[in-house]
């Protein structure tokens, strides 16, 4: 149990990228390294946690907390990997905080300012853009511009946007390859 | 605002999103434009804050938090990004086989794809706040290229968006 939150410690707090690298990181440990999971078991916990809500990674390692040690395992999972990068935030929330009445400081959180901007359109990006290497451009480019107008022409909330897409997924499933 | 009342606010927009950054539109929505907690600025600020240190992507929600109520809020931030996570254990303990059912991976694919979509149309108000001038501009198309076309480590990327703001400054 011990080794397993030190391995969460670990890889969550100092793997970078956000889930998918992290996540892989766990598959070596957990996997290849330890024998801890099977190949079947990572491959249901990773298949999971893109259905459960909220961020993959927290979900993946509380399936795979779970798996190995119950419920205890899943919340040990998610305090190593949460706590100490939620302290970090903090501070460094507060010290923006503090900062930005100093011109030079202002002038740096700009730059990182700006490229947030960058980082969310790119991400945006690469939520749709497998979809459209997979040839289902359509039903990919239709929720993106049906959401983008709904937002921001018409102000519909996002949650009913969400619901309505959730809904059209629902009633148009993609069609099965042939090969 | 009510810290109870924050929790549940940042614990509707974790639930509904299924990656990352897709929670912003929610918050926004909920936290910017209704109850006027948050500006523009400090909503931009916690997505940088959050991609700062290492930790997952929706990491950010805590330092929204920590803006909207101090560290009361902080908290409600901390606990509305890990309640959902807890949801994957009566999903792997009865379900597991669903997830690979094509009606319930067509569902999770439109919603990422109008997620991804509602992400897009914030970025415009976002940016009128963040995008102030050319050196702005060029940071932040930089960021989109780096991140996109090659493979080098976010933390690199806000480093040089940091240097790049400081020269500007300098200059």
């Amino acid at each position: 149990m011990w080794n397993f939150f030190s391995i969460c410690l670990r890889i969550g707090n100092f793997t970078f990228g956000g889930g998918d690298p992290t996540i892989s990181a766990f598959y070596r440990e957990f996997v290849l390294r330890r024998n801890w999971l099977t190949r079947e078991q990572y491959a249901t916990a990773y298949a999971l946690a893109r259905v459960t809500p909220g961020t993959n990674l927290l979900a993946f390692s509380a399936g795979a907390g779970f798996l190995l040690h119950g419920w205890a395992g899943a919340l040990a999972a998610v305090l190593a990997i949460t706590i100490p990068s939620s302290l970090l935030v903090v501070w460094l929330t507060m010290v923006y905080q503090a900062g930005r009445v100093n011109p030079m400081a202002t002038a740096i959180a700009g730059g990182i300012i700006a490229s947030a901007i960058g980082m969310m359109i790119a991400s945006a990006w690469q939520l749709v853009q497998p979809r459209i290497r997979d040839g289902q451009w359509l039903r990919s480019l239709l929720p993106v511009s049906g959401a983008m107008i709904a937002l921001s022409v018409y102000h519909v909330a996002p949650i009913t946007i969400l619901l309505i897409a959730g809904v059209i997924g629902y009633c148009w499933p993609p069609r099965e390859k042939r090969a | 605002m009510n810290v109870f009342l924050l929790y549940l606010l940042l614990l509707k927009a974790t639930t509904t999103s299924f990656s990352g950054m897709t929670s912003l539109p929610m918050l926004r929505h909920d936290l910017v434009a209704k109850h006027h907690v948050l500006t523009d600025r400090q909503l931009n600020t916690a997505v940088a804050v959050g991609r700062m240190g290492p930790g997952p992507a929706g990491i950010y929600v805590v330092s929204v938090g920590y803006f909207a109520g101090g560290t009361p809020g902080a908290i409600a931030g901390w606990l509305a990004m890990v309640t959902p996570a807890f949801f994957i254990v009566p999903l792997l303990s009865y379900a597991g086989r669903k997830a690979q059912h094509p009606r319930v991976r067509s569902v999770i694919q439109t919603i990422t794809a109008a997620a991804a979509g509602l992400v897009l149309s914030i970025c415009l108000p976002l940016a009128r706040d963040a995008i102030t001038g050319a050196l702005p501009l060029a940071i932040a198309t930089a960021s989109f290229l780096i991140l996109n076309f090659t493979r080098v480590e976010t933390l690199w990327v806000i480093a040089g968006s940091a240097f790049a703001g400081l020269l500007g400054f300098l200059i």
